[in-house]
């Protein structure tokens, strides 16, 4: 077991960012149908 | 219930009547069946895959969609001239109807899946004399649960838009557990293995077929009834 | 069975309540963001990586949550043909899908440093990714389908055999899978789970439930909506 843990904060910022895409993303794709309704 | 019974059979019996007079959905089933099985053949690397691993699953990936087309057709007869309206006007129960078009549907799929063997032992090269029983009874097994699902669902996709693409749609995920099963008992049977390594699959398939068909058969009349 | 009037006016309050919801749930998800990067400390075998567990694991939550509820509110459709469990299914359908696309990105993303690879045919992994098929054709029926009524039974049956899939698709995987060796699985274990983990790991199911609520209020009311300006 590395005492120093791994670097990887890329998939970190990824995953994040593609979650925060999605769930705004619909959140706002609701928001737009309601203005119209 | 033998009434039931009666009136299931004779349903069953007009579709394949129709089917054999006409004969082109049979015909180009079996066409369409065919070919995949010989691209399938083209579409392996020779020196990597032998013929004989890949067997298993290209049979029945053949007739997982060679029955797609033969579901298809299901309903699309009955749609023209109305014949389905006709059928449910008159004095037949929803589950009786829904056993005969099963009937028919498994008659349609099960000839395809006749025909198709030979053809595949040619191309493949696979001896299934020994273990043809083995193999027919894994393909009632798988084939009866998908295409009660596939029955029901065709009489759905018929009255959408796109019906021809909804059926695969809704279908391929229905038919992972009862392909996955045949595919791994056909492997074992063309290797020779004992009866107990196929049973856990064994068992898993014929639950399928039980809790499917009973199911589909009780929610039929909600897609027909208004 | 004559359709009650529907005041286009509730709709839009049943649709503004769950956007406020759901964008209180979204704050919610930046301070779980904030938690997530700042409170929780850093994994010592899988680094940074492991924080997408806070992520995946809810959405994962929300996602089962999600068709599970759509896969009952069929059932109850075909037995009492009420109109708005029909349209709860509808939203709810959509909401999971939305979810599952969080976890099945989110998932990959996180396997790729641990596991080596993007994507393994472990039983769970395929059972979701067979989940968010159903659900996706479920949605493509319910647009293919013109008439309510046929629209809300057909989705019904669908929804209802999807719902007796899972356990199939789950056994047959495993049993798939059992003859093969498995990826070797850095699970965080949940029992000795640091307690700054644990309470953020909380906090955000609670945030991915809310979220859930309020997305599926919001759809539920703008189905309703779109019902009233039919009849009108």
């Amino acid at each position: 077991m590395p005492l120093e843990p791994p670097r990887n904060a890329e998939y970190l910022i990824a995953a994040y960012v593609v979650t925060t895409v999605i769930l705004l993303g619909y959140w706002l794709r609701l928001w737009r149908k309601s203005r119209k309704a | 219930m033998p009434e039931a019974i009666r009136l299931a059979l004779a349903i069953a019996a007009k579709d394949i009547r129709a089917e054999l007079r006409s004969r082109t959905a049979l015909v180009s089933a079996l066409v369409f069946a065919a070919l995949v099985l010989v691209i399938f053949n083209f579409a392996r690397d020779p020196t990597a895959l032998s013929a004989t691993d890949l067997a298993p699953s290209a049979l029945w990936v053949t007739f997982a969609l060679a029955s797609m087309v033969a579901l298809n057709r299901a309903f699309t007869i009955e749609r023209e001239n109305g014949a389905l309206d006709g059928l449910l006007v008159a004095p037949v129960s929803r589950e009786a109807i829904f056993v005969g078009k099963l009937l028919a549907n498994l008659a349609f799929v099960g000839t395809v899946e006749l025909v198709t063997l030979p053809l595949f032992t040619l191309f493949f090269n696979v001896s299934l004399w020994a273990v043809l029983p083995g193999v027919l009874g894994v393909a009632a097994l798988a084939t009866v649960g998908f295409v009660a699902v596939g029955t029901i669902f065709s009489a759905m996709a018929v009255r959408t838009r796109f019906a021809e693409l909804m059926l695969p749609v809704l279908l391929l995920p229905f038919m992972v557990p009862p392909l996955l099963g045949a595919v791994q008992v056909t492997t074992r049977l063309l290797a020779g293995r004992p009866l107990s390594e196929m049973l856990g699959w064994l068992r898993l398939l014929a639950l399928y077929d039980v809790v499917f068909v009973t199911l589909c058969t009780l929610v039929f009349s909600a897609v027909v009834d208004e | 069975m004559s359709a009650p009037v529907i005041s286009l006016e509730v709709a839009r309050r049943i649709t503004h309540r769950g956007l406020a919801l759901s964008a209180a749930a979204l704050l919610g998800l930046a301070l779980v963001y904030v938690l997530a990067l700042g409170y929780t400390p850093v994994e010592a075998r899988q680094g940074l990586a492991q924080k997408i567990f806070y992520l995946h694991v809810p959405a994962a939550w929300s996602a089962l949550l999600a068709f599970s509820l759509v896969g009952f509110a069929s059932a109850l459709y075909l037995w009492l043909h009420d109109p708005r469990l029909d349209r709860f299914a509808a939203a709810s359908a959509e909401v999971g899908v939305a979810f599952s696309a969080v976890m099945l990105t989110t998932g990959p993303i996180w396997a790729k440093p641990i596991w080596g690879t993007w994507w393994t045919w472990d039983a769970r992994l395929t059972l979701t990714l067979f989940l968010f098929f159903l659900f996706v054709g479920y949605l493509v029926l319910r647009a293919a389908v013109q008439d309510p009524s046929e629209r809300a039974r057909f989705s019904a049956v669908v929804g209802i055999l999807g719902m007796l899939l899972v356990p199939f698709i789950h056994l047959s995987v495993y049993l798939f899978r059992t003859l093969h060796p498995q990826p070797i699985v850095l699970k965080p274990s949940a029992p000795s789970l640091p307690p700054e983990m644990l309470r953020t790991l909380l906090i955000s199911f609670a945030v991915f439930t809310l979220l859930y609520v309020g997305f599926v209020t919001a759809r539920y009311g703008l189905a309703l909506a779109e019902e009233a300006r039919d009849a009108a």
